[in-house]
């Protein structure tokens, strides 16, 4: 009798544990789907604001509105003072 | 009685018999036969699947993407298997970006319906776990920066995802990740079920590549060469800008006009040589310095711009002009300022062929120079034997030998770094998808071509060109001193050099203290009235330099900046302001690179090889101005002479391969 005990015991610790690794397998899956699909969105909006931050996009833009590219001569550099 | 015990007897031996056979059927099942019908079994219930690793992607130096691999869907529609029909089928359309109706007809009108895409993860999250949708996904190159830098980062074989060409094929061993396995269980139906326990081999990921190239200065780059042709009427060009400190390449950009069209996606700033012009009178120049041949107050007297230059002992002439017509006498210095090829070539003739070759092999050219690029072309050099008797003159005005826009970057870089020839690097780091750094470029010298005192004075020469009187007059910017020189080259096209048609270029070191970039500028085939490169790269260049110096994130480092004339703006800080965060900022980590471990001029020291394959340690010995004979096949196992002695540049050096 004790055998049988011990036998159940076992197979339950045994489909218990097939239980929750396969959860925990399905919910490793949804969170990879959607650290993908995070990917891919950040991916996206990175390239839109490359794109529309480009010299291309903003030179003209600026150009419409009567801005240009500074000469040498039309900035100036702060170099702040050594730390003492 | 006996027959009964007889007949018990028997039965037993019977029923014994018969255990024994089934026992040895089942030893003979279980294990002789084992392994083959386990095998059996396994292929009926399970299948093993390759699970695909994500290839590394490639970065600028400051971590912007240029190309990174990410997985798409396409998207599989079942409608027997749709439960809620309206609601899904606007689910559908709403994701994929299509019209309601249109997928109403497909599902209405069709068994399976498949849409290809491909589509990204973000736009199908919500068909995930519809019943009837079914999604495959797979991995593809996406290009977040989108054509910058597309000629250096190189392309994909569309079928197999690995690099055809450019960094994508140099590095495809480091980009291309290991392959997962995966076993999946089989129902009777051919329904999979994954299961956690029975993935054999995790995939793993490709590793990073992160490019010596900085976006900004690419764009800006890219943005001139674009405007090059539209201002210039130019038919192509290329732009190489260099690190000289460090032989990293900041910006590569490429434009080639074919049947009308502008390509952008050729690397010919390492696969096209041209012939330099006048850009190259400098090594000349270096040459007669580093041997003596020509002291500062030495001078010749420039013809008054037409010279018929005896060739040869029978009185045959060769006559040789100059743009820039000079009266009197120039010195050299005057010469390399105004550009003259007469007194070029008045002064080669105190070299020897081989003397003038060596300078130029001393500079790198007729090598390729190392860089991290597959296809790269070791220019044209050829050997003093071959010359005839104009060939000193006119390899001194730049003809009769071809040099990449990288070559030229990498000897005009040697200039700004007192000397010392660097290996060209496009790749600065590469790391493991942790991020762990596996590789960081070091500066490599490759020999010290000329002494720090004449490099100082073929600045000084630099200087000149874009002073007052000089050919880069109106290159020169207002509050930073630049350096450089001009170059325009009659175009040699079939073996022919067609009148009119020009390559015009400019070489520039910036700043010319402390210099930190070199730019090469060469503009193809210039249509319009301005053809010189005075009138067309070195306005370009300026232009590059104006728009690198105010852009927001730079390869320049203004902390290294000096002003002529004006001093930088100090900031007083107030006493109250917060402290400034000094362990925050970049700081400039100075060469790990001392005097006693580079070359004397005309020598260089034997590389390691050992271990790498025969090609390999040819282009490395190569590189370094060595002959290379082979003893072997297979793995290289050593040299003669060995790794790390000194010899003379054209040296045999033997290699014994096992």
């Amino acid at each position: 009798m004790i055998w049988l005990l011990v036998f159940l015991a076992v197979a339950v610790v045994i489909q218990g544990r097939q239980s929750w690794a396969i959860a925990t397998s399905r919910r490793l899956g949804v969170l990879k789907e959607q650290r993908g699909a995070l990917e891919a969105e950040k991916a996206a909006l990175e390239r839109q604001i490359r794109l529309a931050s480009s010299r291309r996009v903003l030179g003209a833009r600026a150009a419409q509105l009567g801005l240009h590219f500074p000469q040498d001569s039309e900035f100036v550099y702060f170099r702040l003072p050594a730390e003492r | 009685m006996a027959k009964l015990t007889l007949r018990l007897t028997l039965i037993e031996i019977v029923l014994l018999l018969g255990a024994l056979l089934v026992l040895g059927r089942a030893a003979q099942l279980q294990l002789i036969d084992g392994a083959s019908w386990r095998a059996e079994a396994d292929s009926v219930r399970k299948e093993t699947l390759v699970l695909p690793a994500r290839r590394g992607g490639i970065y600028d130096r400051n971590g912007v993407a240029l190309a990174l691999t990410q997985e798409y869907f396409e998207v599989g529609v079942a409608p027997n298997e749709l439960r809620e029909r309206a609601e899904d089928v606007k689910a559908i359309a709403a994701a994929l970006g299509m019209r309601p109706s249109q997928v109403a007809s497909d599902v209405r009108t069709r068994k399976w319906i498949g849409y290809r895409g491909p589509f990204s993860g973000s736009q199908v999250r919500t068909l995930r776990g519809r019943h009837g949708v079914h999604l495959e996904g797979h991995y593809a190159r996406h290009y977040p920066a989108g054509s910058l830098a597309r000629g250096v980062i190189g392309a994909l074989r569309p079928d197999s995802a690995r690099g055809v060409s450019g960094v994508e094929f140099a590095l495809d061993s480091a980009l291309t990740g290991v392959p997962g396995l995966a076993v999946v269980l089989k129902d009777r139906a051919g329904r999979r079920y994954a299961s956690p326990a029975r993935n054999e081999r995790e995939p793993v990921a490709g590793r990073d590549v992160y490019l010596t190239i900085d976006a900004e200065l690419q764009e800006i780059a890219e943005r001139a060469m674009d405007e090059a042709i539209t201002d210039y009427e130019a038919s192509g060009g290329d732009v190489v800008v260099l690190d000289p400190a460090t032989g990293e390449l900041l910006a590569l950009a490429s434009r080639q006009t074919v049947e009308g069209q502008v390509v952008s996606t050729k690397a010919s700033f390492f696969t096209d040589p041209f012939e330099p012009g006048s850009t190259a009178k400098l090594f000349t120049a270096a040459a007669l310095l580093v041997r003596h041949r020509v002291t500062p107050t030495d001078a010749v007297f420039a013809e008054n711009g037409v010279w018929q230059m005896p060739v040869n002992s029978r009185g045959d002439t060769r006559s040789i002009h100059d743009a820039h017509k000079s009266v009197g006498e120039l010195t050299l210095a005057q010469a390399i300022q105004v550009s003259s090829n007469i007194a070029m070539a008045k002064f080669a003739d105190r070299l020897s062929a081989v003397e003038q070759f060596e300078a130029l092999r001393d500079f790198g050219f007729g090598s390729p120079t190392g860089v991290e690029y597959p296809s790269e072309a070791r220019g044209v050099t050829r050997p003093p034997e071959r010359w005839d008797g104009y060939s000193k003159a006119s390899i001194a005005m730049g003809y009769e030998f071809q040099v990449t826009p990288i070559q030229l970057a990498a000897a005009y870089g040697s200039i700004a770094n007192n000397g010392i020839l660097l290996t060209p690097s496009l790749v600065r780091e590469v790391r493991d998808p942790s991020g762990q750094v596996l590789y960081r470029h070091q500066p490599e010298p490759v020999r010290r071509a000329v002494p720090p005192e004449v490099a100082a004075t073929l600045r000084q020469y630099l200087r000149s060109v874009v002073a007052a009187g000089g050919t880069a007059e109106g290159a020169q910017l207002r509050n930073y001193s630049l350096i450089g020189k001009t170059g325009t080259a009659v175009r040699n096209q079939g073996g022919v050099y067609k009148a009119g048609t020009y390559t015009a270029s400019f070489a520039a070191i910036f700043p010319a203290e402390d210099p930190q970039l070199v730019v090469i500028v060469k503009v193809d085939n210039p249509g319009g009235v301005k053809v010189f490169g005075g009138q067309t790269a070195a306005p370009i260049t300026r232009t590059m330099l104006e728009e690198a110096l105010a852009a927001r994130t730079s390869a320049i480092d203004r902390l290294r900046l000096g002003r002529p004339g004006q001093d930088t703006a100090t900031v007083v800080r107030q006493p109250d302001a917060a402290p400034i965060d000094v362990a925050s900022r970049d700081e400039i980590v100075s060469l790990p690179m001392l005097a006693e471990q580079v070359d004397p001029p005309g020598q260089s020291l034997v590389p390691n090889v050992a271990g790498t394959t025969l090609r390999r340690a040819a282009n490395a010995l190569h590189r370094r101005g060595f002959k290379v004979a082979v003893r072997g096949a297979g793995k290289v196992s050593r040299t003669t002479p060995a790794a790390g002695e000194s010899e003379r540049y054209g040296t045999v050096v033997t290699v014994w391969a096992e």
